[in-house]
This record gives structure tokens, C-alpha cells and sequence, in this order.
């Protein structure tokens, strides 16, 4: 069992005339997704709403039923609840896909999403597109997403090339949810340890405050205090986009107790029903010796 | 809201104020909001329609269509300043003073935006690029972390999963044998960049090299693996079969 603190923050920017951004915070399902909205004139915001109340259903729905609906396309490399996860972004894929061929005005939508997901002990990290997934471990910080930018995959083909296109490319994305009839989301399922903390955000945040400065936020302030702290920041810095800030503190990371460990957890916590147990015993059996002692 | 002032030649004729909400139609026949009375003008020639806090000017197909800007549209996202000409006519597009302007899109690459392969190619090509077109396709030339056995089994195991446990128990994806192991002893996990070792449980931890794991390392090639009793060399190598789609 992985128990979080969390914090969100969604905010308009300075610069936008509408919040294309949106997220969920499912502390009871361990479901944390930011999704980043584009295209068409309004339909940005229909895309990433879509995409996270999706997803949000799909994986409450999978869990109440047992994931009976999971046999297709199932990954036999990954977990089941990683093949759950990936399964809810395919399925928002499909709805965003689907509303933006049947609406003329919503027509070439899309969204990005980046999702955590916790299970017992590890977490699960999805994303397509380019809002960035950071894990703080040990005062470091690192990116657990890919970005699907033009920008950053020829980076890793081609670091020469890179170099020669301009900044104006890394808002390009390869992949999207919605934008076409099917998408490979990556994916990345990882142990959990305690204090970790988990950025997801919007490239609102990222554009204007670097990494380094992230981490150095998260890791002296609270979950909601970060948060305020991130957006006011970027808010401070031109706030050009949306900006959407998830952050994520563990807390406590409990490995389910089994052999020896699992019969004194059992004693520890009967102890006391056995000590009151005996101590009613004793009371009808010799009433006023225990009465006296009292 | 922006104003449209209509011109002929350089003299103003009137000004009309644009309505969030409201389409305005522009025409030669009597039943427009802009009434143009020129021949060269159709009788529904173009409206303009509110979307979201913008405006668009759509025409309706003019016999002599309209133009902004000196280009011919069909359809047009009005801008701040722009210059609609409908026959010798001319609206005039504009929002006063201290307005909010919405976006007017000429920072189109600032905004996010997915790319489609017509765009994609002429990109490759302008970065120059000799990649082969295997890799520019599949995009995935993935890596695969390899463990060795070096004592305790034997084989190679391939972690082709994201996620692959190592402990006592049956359930685990490699068993390892050893007093002190826990049920679940250690997870090597994929992330962007490179797999990760973590020890989860048991008494007994973990070595990379000799020095024991506490909580999580990156793998790096050749290193060597100890768990309880079985030892384990890792590497990594190319995997160049694409990834089956779907």
C-alpha cells in the first residue's frame, strides 16, 4: 500500500483566453493525470476533459469489474495494471477520435496526457505527448515521461541535426491522444520508495521554470504550497500557456506483510483484544480481585 | 468588441460594431447586415461568424470572392488590422485601443500542435538528416537489458518486461534461493534513461559490484549482480525488430 499526499493547481496563465488543461486527483484509486489540450477554436479544452474523465472512469470501472474487459490487446510484458492504464489511454483515444470526426468544430483535437498510477508497491508512469513527469528521488530530479517532440526524438536520432532546428519546433508533437485512430502511449512501471515526490505538469510550467528549480521548490514546501509557488512562478515569467501542476509526496510505502512478519503484524494488532479479552475473563471469574487492583 | 468600418476607395462610408455571439452577413441584397450595393457584389457574398473570442470571415460563395489582405480566402481568422475587399469595397477589421485580442495565431509555433507526415517530411529535410528510414518510421530501436547467470542458474534472462521481480517467492519473475531473500527481494525497472535495480525487501540486500543496494541504482553495462546466493551480470543491447504495432 503507497499512501500520498497530493496537490493540484490548474490555472489559466496571463496570456490564453481559455484553460485548455485539465486533470484528475483520485487519491482513492491512486490515479494522477494531467492532459494539455489542443487544436481546433475551442475544442482544446474538450479534448484533455474528455481524455481525463476517460481515463478516470475506465479505471474505476476495470477495477469494480475485474478487468474482465482487459482480454484484448493484452501486453504480457507489463503488469496488469500497467495493462490497465495503457487500456484507458487507448480508450480516451478513442472517444476523443470519435468526437472530433462526429463534431465539425472539434475537428483535428488532440491532448496530451501524462498519468501516475500507484499499485501495491510501485508506480506507473504513461505518457504521449510532451507534459513532463518528474520523479524526485534522493534530491535528484528526473524525467520519467518521453517526450513525444519533434525537437526531442531528433535529439536522440540525430543530436547534430538537432542542434540546427530552432526552438520554434519543440511545441511540435509526434503523438497525440485523439489525433489519430490509435496511439502508443510509453510506459514505465518503477519500485516506490518513501519521500519520492512526482511532478506531473502542463509544458506551461516547464517552458518558464527548469527542472533544477522545480526541484528545489517541491522539495522545501508542501504538496499545496509547491504548487502555488510553481504556477506563481510562471505566472511571474510571461505565463504564455495554461499551466497545470500536479505534486505528488509519498508518504508511506507498505509492503503487505507475509510469513513470520505476517504473524507478529497479526499479534500486534490483536494483542490488545486479547489483553482485553483475558482481562474480562478474569473479572467474572474472581470480581473483586480485579476490582480491588483497579 | 473589434469595429469594421467600410471604405470605398479612401472615404469612409460606415462603421459597424462586431457582437461576441452574432454572425454579420455582408452582401449586395437588402436583408444584410453590410449592405453593399455594387454590382460586382453577390447578394449573400461572405458573413462573419463569432468563434470562441475571435472572429471569422467566411465567404459564401461570391461570384468574385473575397479577399483579405490581398489574398483570396474561403475562410479567414480575423486579425487585428486586417483589410476584407469585397469588390472596390474594403472593411476595414480592427479592435479599438485598450482591447484584450485573442490570440491571433501569428505565433502559431508557440502553441502545441501535432505534426502531420507532409509537415514531418519537409522537417526531416531541413534538418538534413541521413537517418535510415527504418529508424525514422518505427521510431523505437528499444533496448534491451540482459542478465547473465554467473552463479546460481543458468541462461540468460531477458527483461523485456517493464518490471521484473526477483524473490523467494513462486510468484516472483526470476526465484532466487538464499535464507535472508524476501518474498520479494528486488525490481529492475525500465525508465527513459536506462534500468534501475531496487531492493524492496528481506534482510538481505542487494550488490552492484559489490556494494550493497539500499533503495534504487541505474545499471550500467557489465556490471554484476548479487542476490542472495545467485550472482547475475547485466548488459544491454540493441533491439532492432520493431515493435508490433497495435
Amino acid at each position: 500500500m503507497i499512501i500520498v499526499e497530493s496537490a493540484s493547481i490548474t490555472d489559466k496563465g496571463k496570456k490564453r483566453a481559455a484553460n485548455e488543461d485539465a486533470l484528475i486527483l483520485e487519491d482513492a484509486l491512486g490515479l494522477y493525470v494531467v492532459a494539455d489540450g489542443m487544436g481546433g477554436h475551442r475544442a482544446g479544452d474538450i479534448a484533455s476533459r474528455l481524455v481525463v474523465e476517460t481515463i478516470g472512469e475506465y479505471i474505476k470501472n476495470s477495477i469494480d469489474n475485474d478487468d474482465c474487459d482487459q482480454t484484448v490487446d493484452f501486453d504480457e510484458t507489463l503488469s496488469r495494471e500497467a495493462n490497465r492504464l495503457l487500456s484507458s489511454i487507448r480508450m480516451s483515444n478513442q472517444v476523443v477520435h470519435a468526437a472530433s470526426l462526429k463534431n465539425r468544430s472539434c475537428r483535428g483535437m488532440g491532448s496530451t496526457v501524462s498519468a501516475i498510477y500507484f499499485t501495491e508497491s510501485t508506480l506507473i508512469a504513461a505518457n504521449v505527448g510532451d507534459s513532463p513527469i518528474y520523479l524526485i528521488r534522493d534530491g535528484k530530479i528526473k524525467l520519467l515521461s518521453v517526450p513525444h517532440t519533434f525537437l526531442a526524438e531528433q535529439k536522440t536520432l540525430n543530436p547534430e541535426n538537432a542542434e540546427k532546428l530552432g526552438m520554434e519546433f519543440r511545441h511540435v508533437l509526434t503523438r497525440a491522444v485523439g489525433t489519430e485512430k490509435s496511439v502508443i502511449a510509453d510506459i514505465y512501471e518503477i519500485q516506490c520508495f518513501r519521500d519520492d515526490i512526482l511532478v506531473i505538469s502542463s509544458d506551461g510550467l516547464n517552458d518558464k521554470v527548469s527542472s533544477e528549480e522545480i526541484l528545489e521548490l517541491v522539495y522545501n514546501d508542501g504538496p499545496d504550497a509547491a504548487c502555488q509557488k510553481l504556477v506563481d512562478l510562471a505566472n511571474d515569467r510571461g505565463g504564455d500557456d495554461n499551466i497545470t501542476v500536479i505534486v505528488l509526496k509519498v508518504k508511506l510505502v507498505k509492503n503487505s506483510p507475509h510469513g513470520i512478519n505476517r504473524f507478529l503484524a497479526l499479534v500486534k494488532r490483536n494483542s490488545f483484544r486479547i489483553l482485553a479479552r483475558t482481562k474480562i475473563n478474569l473479572m467474572l471469574k474472581y470480581p473483586r480481585v480485579v476490582k480491588c487492583r483497579t | 468588441m473589434p469595429n469594421l468600418t467600410l471604405k470605398f476607395k479612401d472615404t469612409t462610408l460606415e462603421d459597424y460594431q462586431l457582437q461576441k455571439g452574432n454572425s454579420l452577413t455582408i452582401g449586395r441584397r437588402k436583408n444584410n447586415d453590410v449592405i453593399i450595393e455594387n454590382l460586382a457584389v453577390s447578394g449573400h457574398h461572405a458573413k462573419i461568424d463569432s468563434v470562441a473570442d475571435g472572429f471569422v470571415l467566411v465567404d459564401l460563395q461570391s461570384k468574385n470572392g473575397s479577399f483579405v489582405n490581398e489574398q483570396l480566402i474561403h475562410s479567414h481568422w480575423l486579425k487585428n488590422g486586417d483589410v476584407i475587399s469585397i469588390g472596390k469595397h474594403s472593411l476595414v477589421f480592427f479592435y479599438s485601443g485598450d482591447e484584450v485580442m485573442p490570440d491571433d495565431g501569428s505565433d502559431e509555433m508557440e502553441k502545441t500542435m501535432v505534426i502531420d507526415t507532409s509537415q514531418h517530411r519537409n522537417m526531416m529535410k531541413k534538418s538534413n538528416s541521413k537517418i535510415p528510414k527504418s529508424l525514422t518510421k518505427g521510431y523505437k530501436n528499444e533496448i534491451v537489458g540482459i542478465l547473465t547467470y554467473l552463479a546460481g542458474g543458468n541462461g540468460k534472462i531477458k527483461l523485456n518486461g517493464k518490471i521484473t521481480k526477483f524473490g523467494k517467492h513462486r510468484t516472483s519473475d526470476i526465484v532466487v534461493k538464499g535464507l535472508f531473500v524476501g518474498r520479494t527481494s528486488v525490481t529492475i525497472s525500465r525508465r527513459p534513461d536506462g534500468f534501475y535495480l531496487s531492493y524492496v525487501g528481506g534482510l538481505s540486500k542487494p550488490k552492484i559490484n559489490e556494494k550493497a543496494v539500499k533503495q534504487s541504482a541505474i545499471l550500467k553495462n557489465f556490471d554484476i549482480i548479487d542476490i542472495g546466493s545467485t550472482k547475475l551480470q547485466f548488459f544491454t543491447q540493441k533491439n532492432l525488430t520493431k515493435k508490433r504495432k497495435k
